[in-house]
């Protein structure tokens, strides 16, 4: 048998009763044995409840994969209306993907007044030129900081899908500063961050598909070289001058086909 | 068209910094309601895109149960469409024993962690709660919330919500003293 109070102590437990009404359950509670135990029931509960940490905040993917929902949206002019077919014409603005990092607000100034041309190639192109760009805001460039190709390589070994290769080659103006592990269509890719001047030099590496190799580009100022070693496609990105990127390029090429012997 | 940008933007901003400081309550009650993390997941995603679009018809109410709503919404839809893609009927969800034999017959790895996790004895039991007292009971103890956000969120009356409310705390109380044998300080 329950006492007629019962929904009203759960109310006050709940700190929804008024002063008054407040009072009126602590008097009947003191005479209530049943009452009392419920308090005691309400709040082992409650303590239970709130120390138990499951699935206590989304995880990073999930937050990732919620941004580039939400980019994809916000690159519509008007709302799409719910169920309706993702548009794939519509070029993504390069710049999106930097909005989705705290800092993003500092260089959408400067990032507005691009020239958005239109483009009708691979998607992937915007995804790098966004990680890139991404990469290059405060604490975002390197997971692992090391100009040893020995901490480096085997850093990625455990964070990314792919082993791709690495090297100092700061005797050639191109100095190993880290690696990095980042999310970009769909799978986890390597980058290996190179230093050439007062440039940075991401190379992205992951799995190859089927899908052909993107054909070297520039993008919103940024060059892209790709290149093919083994089953990996890799991915050269910077603003530095084509010759100085296409130079790292070439010692990459030449180290991987020395690998592969 | 750098207007169109500026709005834009703006408007996105303003969506970043309003809505999702409450991304993790989304999660959390997507993935009390759902109990699969891809479902959760799933729930998540699109509730966050419908909240993007409807954006602008949000007038300064409460954003966290605003955005909830849109989640327990979205969690009904995915609900509907498994079922419709079911072709083994599920076992009836208010039956005690029935709720049982659902939690040991999820294909879902981590529940079988969790049966081995004496730790999470507590989220087991809370999974096997019906859904309706299982969401009041998230939304009052996790989330914290009081009876007339509660009430907006899962479209019921706030009566309706104590009574829940008071059952949810009940069948878990009694269901936790009947694993640790009756002891009442196993709760904690």
């Amino acid at each position: 048998m329950q006492c007629a109070e019962s929904l009203r102590v759960q109310a006050y437990f709940d700190g929804e009763l008024d002063a008054l009404s407040a009072a009126e359950v602590e008097r009947h509670s003191e005479v209530c044995a049943e009452c009392r135990a419920l308090l005691q029931d309400l709040d082992h509960v409650r303590t239970a409840l709130r120390q138990d940490l499951t699935y206590a905040s989304a995880p990073p993917e999930l937050r990732a994969r919620v941004m580039r929902a939400l980019d994809e949206e916000s690159t519509v002019g008007s709302p799409r209306r719910v169920g309706e077919r993702l548009t794939s014409w519509r070029p993504r603005p390069f710049w999106k993907g930097a909005f989705t990092g705290i800092g993003g607000t500092a260089i959408a100034a400067g990032i507005a007044f691009f020239v958005l041309a239109p483009s009708f190639i691979n998607p992937v192109l915007d995804d790098l030129v966004s990680a890139h760009v991404r990469s290059l805001m405060p604490d975002h460039l390197i997971d692992v900081v090391s100009t040893d190709k020995h901490t480096v390589k085997p850093w990625f070994a455990g964070h990314t899908d792919v082993s791709p290769v690495v090297a100092d080659f700061d005797q050639q103006g191109y100095r190993l500063i880290g690696g990095r592990a980042d999310y970009f269509d769909h799978q986890r890719a390597a980058v290996v961050v190179y230093q050439h001047g007062p440039h940075v030099i991401n190379v992205f590496s992951w799995a190859a598909d089927r899908s052909g190799l993107p054909k070297n580009t520039t993008r919103n100022g940024y060059h892209l070289a790709f290149w093919k070693t083994g089953n990996l496609v890799y991915c050269a990105v910077s603003d530095t001058a084509w010759d100085e990127l296409l130079g790292l390029v070439r010692l990459l090429q030449d180290l991987g086909a020395r690998d592969a012997r | 068209m750098k207007g169109a940008i500026r709005s834009m933007d703006d408007r996105r901003h303003r969506f970043e910094a309003q809505v999702l400081p409450h991304l993790d309550a989304a999660y959390r009650f997507a993935r009390w309601l759902s109990r699969s993390p891809s479902d959760a997941d799933d729930v998540v995603q699109e509730a966050i895109l419908r909240a993007f679009r409807g954006f602008d018809a949000l007038r300064g109410s409460d954003v966290r149960a605003w955005l909830l709503t849109i989640v327990k919404n979205c969690h009904l839809t995915a609900v509907k469409q498994q079922q419709r893609r079911a072709v083994v009927p599920l076992p009836e969800e208010n039956d005690p024993q029935d709720a049982q034999a659902m939690t040991a017959t999820t294909p879902d790895p981590e529940s079988t962690s969790i049966r081995r996790d004496e730790e999470r004895t507590l989220a087991r039991l809370m999974s096997a709660l019906p859904e309706e007292q299982r969401e009041v009971l998230v939304l009052r103890e996790i989330e914290e919330m009081d009876y007339r956000e509660i009430a907006a969120v899962t479209n019921v009356p706030i009566g309706t919500v104590m009574s829940r409310l008071a059952r949810a705390r009940a069948a878990l109380k009694a269901r936790w003293s009947l694993e640790s044998g009756g002891a009442t300080h196993a709760v904690r």
